[in-house]
């Protein structure tokens, strides 16, 4: 054996580990219940029931109306993007409108122009009527001024 | 799961009169991979052309398209030239890639895509299309959805539809596996391709890294596609550049198209590729025509309807050029924050230990990953978004982007550096006649 062949050896066998060891091929031998559990309430660990509401809202609503999303945090940086981001998974099809910029900014002709304003954990004072009441938030249909 | 089950066998089936038709030779996992990725690629051609020719997606839309390319490139199959046969020898080391293989599937499917870029990126364009039938320009369009990175190619959300499709409607419970596939796909190229040159035991054990490299753990987004279509395409390039042939050339050409299709960063590697084939000759920069010819039509669209590409956002240069005299510095953070350095240790390691003459031999993958490595540098001092911020979110993955191509390199040099000269090149064939 030359030392070449030595460290060839020795380099292929860390190739080998370094790439296929992985935590993963524990999975078949673990109890995997926590691991789904926290995968499922990660990105709504805020908002738990924010997900059901969105898809309350997705059937009181059809393809291609506006909806403005409310929610308790609107600093896009402190929760809205989230808020925002999630809403626009879920309620595909439709045109989801954020109320503030990433600059925090507000959007005052977002929250006009919407045919409806989804309103999440928190009450709005507008006069409006309710499409549809449910897992802490409602959908309101704006009254012409 | 059926529906996504029958969506992955359909995709083969589609891919396997294509991959004939380019391939006449092409059999067991050269065939069965490739047959996967062609399938892929081409339902993303279908659902692009028919939503711009206004054919609203459905099933039936999408089965009468496919079955035309599938009978078309069925005929052209007939009608080539028959040539020799490849074959692989499987290896009891296979069982330790399957069992590989059933844990990532067990991760990739552990509940519904969680990925927070699956929802706001890839899922929620996917879904959003399917809504209208067709891509959604005006969503794409909407200065209120740049979040969602308009511009970034559809191969992905696409296929994603393809599965909604057939399950008749939206359902992203076991979209994870869908990544399963592509890695299981560039695994199976990557053996037939190892197997030309090695034995079938370091084919084998080629394999099992190669799958291990090619199972993104960002389920969900693009990047397990990228890593399929770009790493075949660059390993089909290298076995063209060794062998001189013209069918590797063709499967080089279509999957770095597709490749293209998938991210930015497979353009990135396409221009890359392109870069390392002009160093080595000028005359086979014609061979690549096909993956500029899938590329396009993207890159056209994206222009026509004015898509943000955010890396391009205000100006790029003074940025570029304020960022230039802290190279150093962000090289250094980069070597910090690499995932997995042990491993990128080893394999420059490798490229040093290994004999001068096989080196010299595996120019192409080197500079294709330099390229690489460099074009990313350029997107990281030129990007509109904060530095630290990008390198954290995006660095590991781009490192796994590289990866396939360089480690088949760096395995194949090694292990037949400690085989005698005699044995090394088509081991595997010989084996079996």
């Amino acid at each position: 054996l030359t030392v070449r062949r030595i460290l060839t050896i020795l380099c292929l066998a860390a190739i080998v580990f370094l790439t296929v060891a992985t935590r993963l091929l524990q999975l078949p031998f673990i109890d995997r219940t926590e691991a789904v559990r926290t995968l499922v309430r990660n990105p709504d660990r805020a908002w738990p029931d924010y997900p059901i509401f969105l898809e309350g809202v997705r059937e009181h609503t059809s393809p291609g109306d506006s909806i403005a999303i409310i929610v308790p945090a609107m600093k896009w940086d402190g929760g809205y993007s989230y808020a925002y981001y999630r809403a626009s998974y879920f309620l595909a099809g439709r045109e989801v409108l954020p109320l503030i910029t990433e600059q925090d900014a507000r959007l005052m002709q977002n929250f006009r122009g919407a045919k409806y304003v989804a309103v999440f954990g928190v009450g709005l004072r507008t006069p409006a009527d309710v499409v549809w009441r449910g897992s802490r938030g409602a959908l309101l249909r704006l009254r012409p001024r | 799961m059926i529906a996504i089950l029958i969506a992955i066998l359909s995709l083969a089936v589609l891919g396997i009169p294509i991959v004939l038709a380019i391939d006449r030779r092409a059999r067991g996992p050269l065939l069965v991979g490739t047959a996967f990725l062609y399938g892929s690629g081409t339902m993303f051609v279908v659902l692009l052309t028919l939503s711009i020719a206004h054919i609203r997606w459905t099933l039936l839309s999408v089965t009468i398209a496919s079955l035309l390319i599938f009978c078309a490139a069925f005929a052209v199959r007939w009608k080539a030239a028959s040539s020799e046969m490849s074959s692989t020898t499987p290896h009891a080391l296979d069982l330790v890639t399957i069992f590989t293989i059933v844990c990532y599937t067990l991760y990739a499917t552990l509940t519904a895509v969680w990925e927070w870029d699956f929802w706001a990126i890839w899922g929620l364009k996917a879904r959003t299309f399917l809504e209208l039938g067709a891509i959604d320009w005006r969503f794409l369009e909407s200065r209120w959805n740049t979040f969602a990175h308009a511009g970034y190619p559809l191969l992905v959300p696409l296929n994603y539809d393809f599965v909604a499709l057939i399950n008749g409607g939206w359902n992203d419970r076991w979209l994870g596996l869908l990544g399963i596939a592509s890695a299981v796909a560039l695994a199976l190229v990557a053996r037939s391709l190892a197997a030309r040159e090695t034995t079938p035991f370091f084919a084998s054990l080629l394999t099992l890294i190669v799958v291990s490299l090619g199972f993104s753990r960002f389920v969900g987004l693009a990047e397990g596609a990228l890593i399929a279509f770009g790493g075949a395409g660059v390993l089909f390039v290298r076995s063209a550049l060794r062998d001189g042939d013209d069918v590797a050339w063709r499967h080089a050409a279509l999957m770095l198209g597709f490749a293209a299709n998938c991210k930015n960063e497979g353009f990135a590697l396409l221009a890359a590729v392109t870069i390392a084939i002009a160093a080595i000759s000028w005359k086979a920069l014609r061979k690549l025509v096909p993956a500029y010819v899938l590329a396009a039509p993207w890159l056209i669209l994206r222009t026509v309807h004015t898509l943000p590409t955010d890396v391009a956002e205000g100006p790029a240069t003074s940025r570029l050029l304020a960022r230039l005299p802290y190279t150093p510095q962000i090289l250094n953070y980069l070597a910090q924050q690499i995932s997995r350095p042990w491993f990128w240790i080893a394999i420059f390691a490798g490229i040093l230990i290994a004999p001068a003459a096989l080196r010299r031999r595996e120019h192409f993958v080197f500079v294709v990953t330099a390229t690489q490595f460099l074009f990313y540098l350029l997107v990281y001092l030129a990007t509109p978004y904060e530095l630290h911020w990008l390198v954290l979110s995006s660095w590991s993955r781009l490192t796994a982007q590289m990866a396939v191509p360089i480690t088949f390199a760096v395995f194949l040099m090694l292990a037949n550096s400690l085989r005698d000269a005699q044995d090394a090149p088509h081991a595997e064939a010989g084996s079996d006649q």
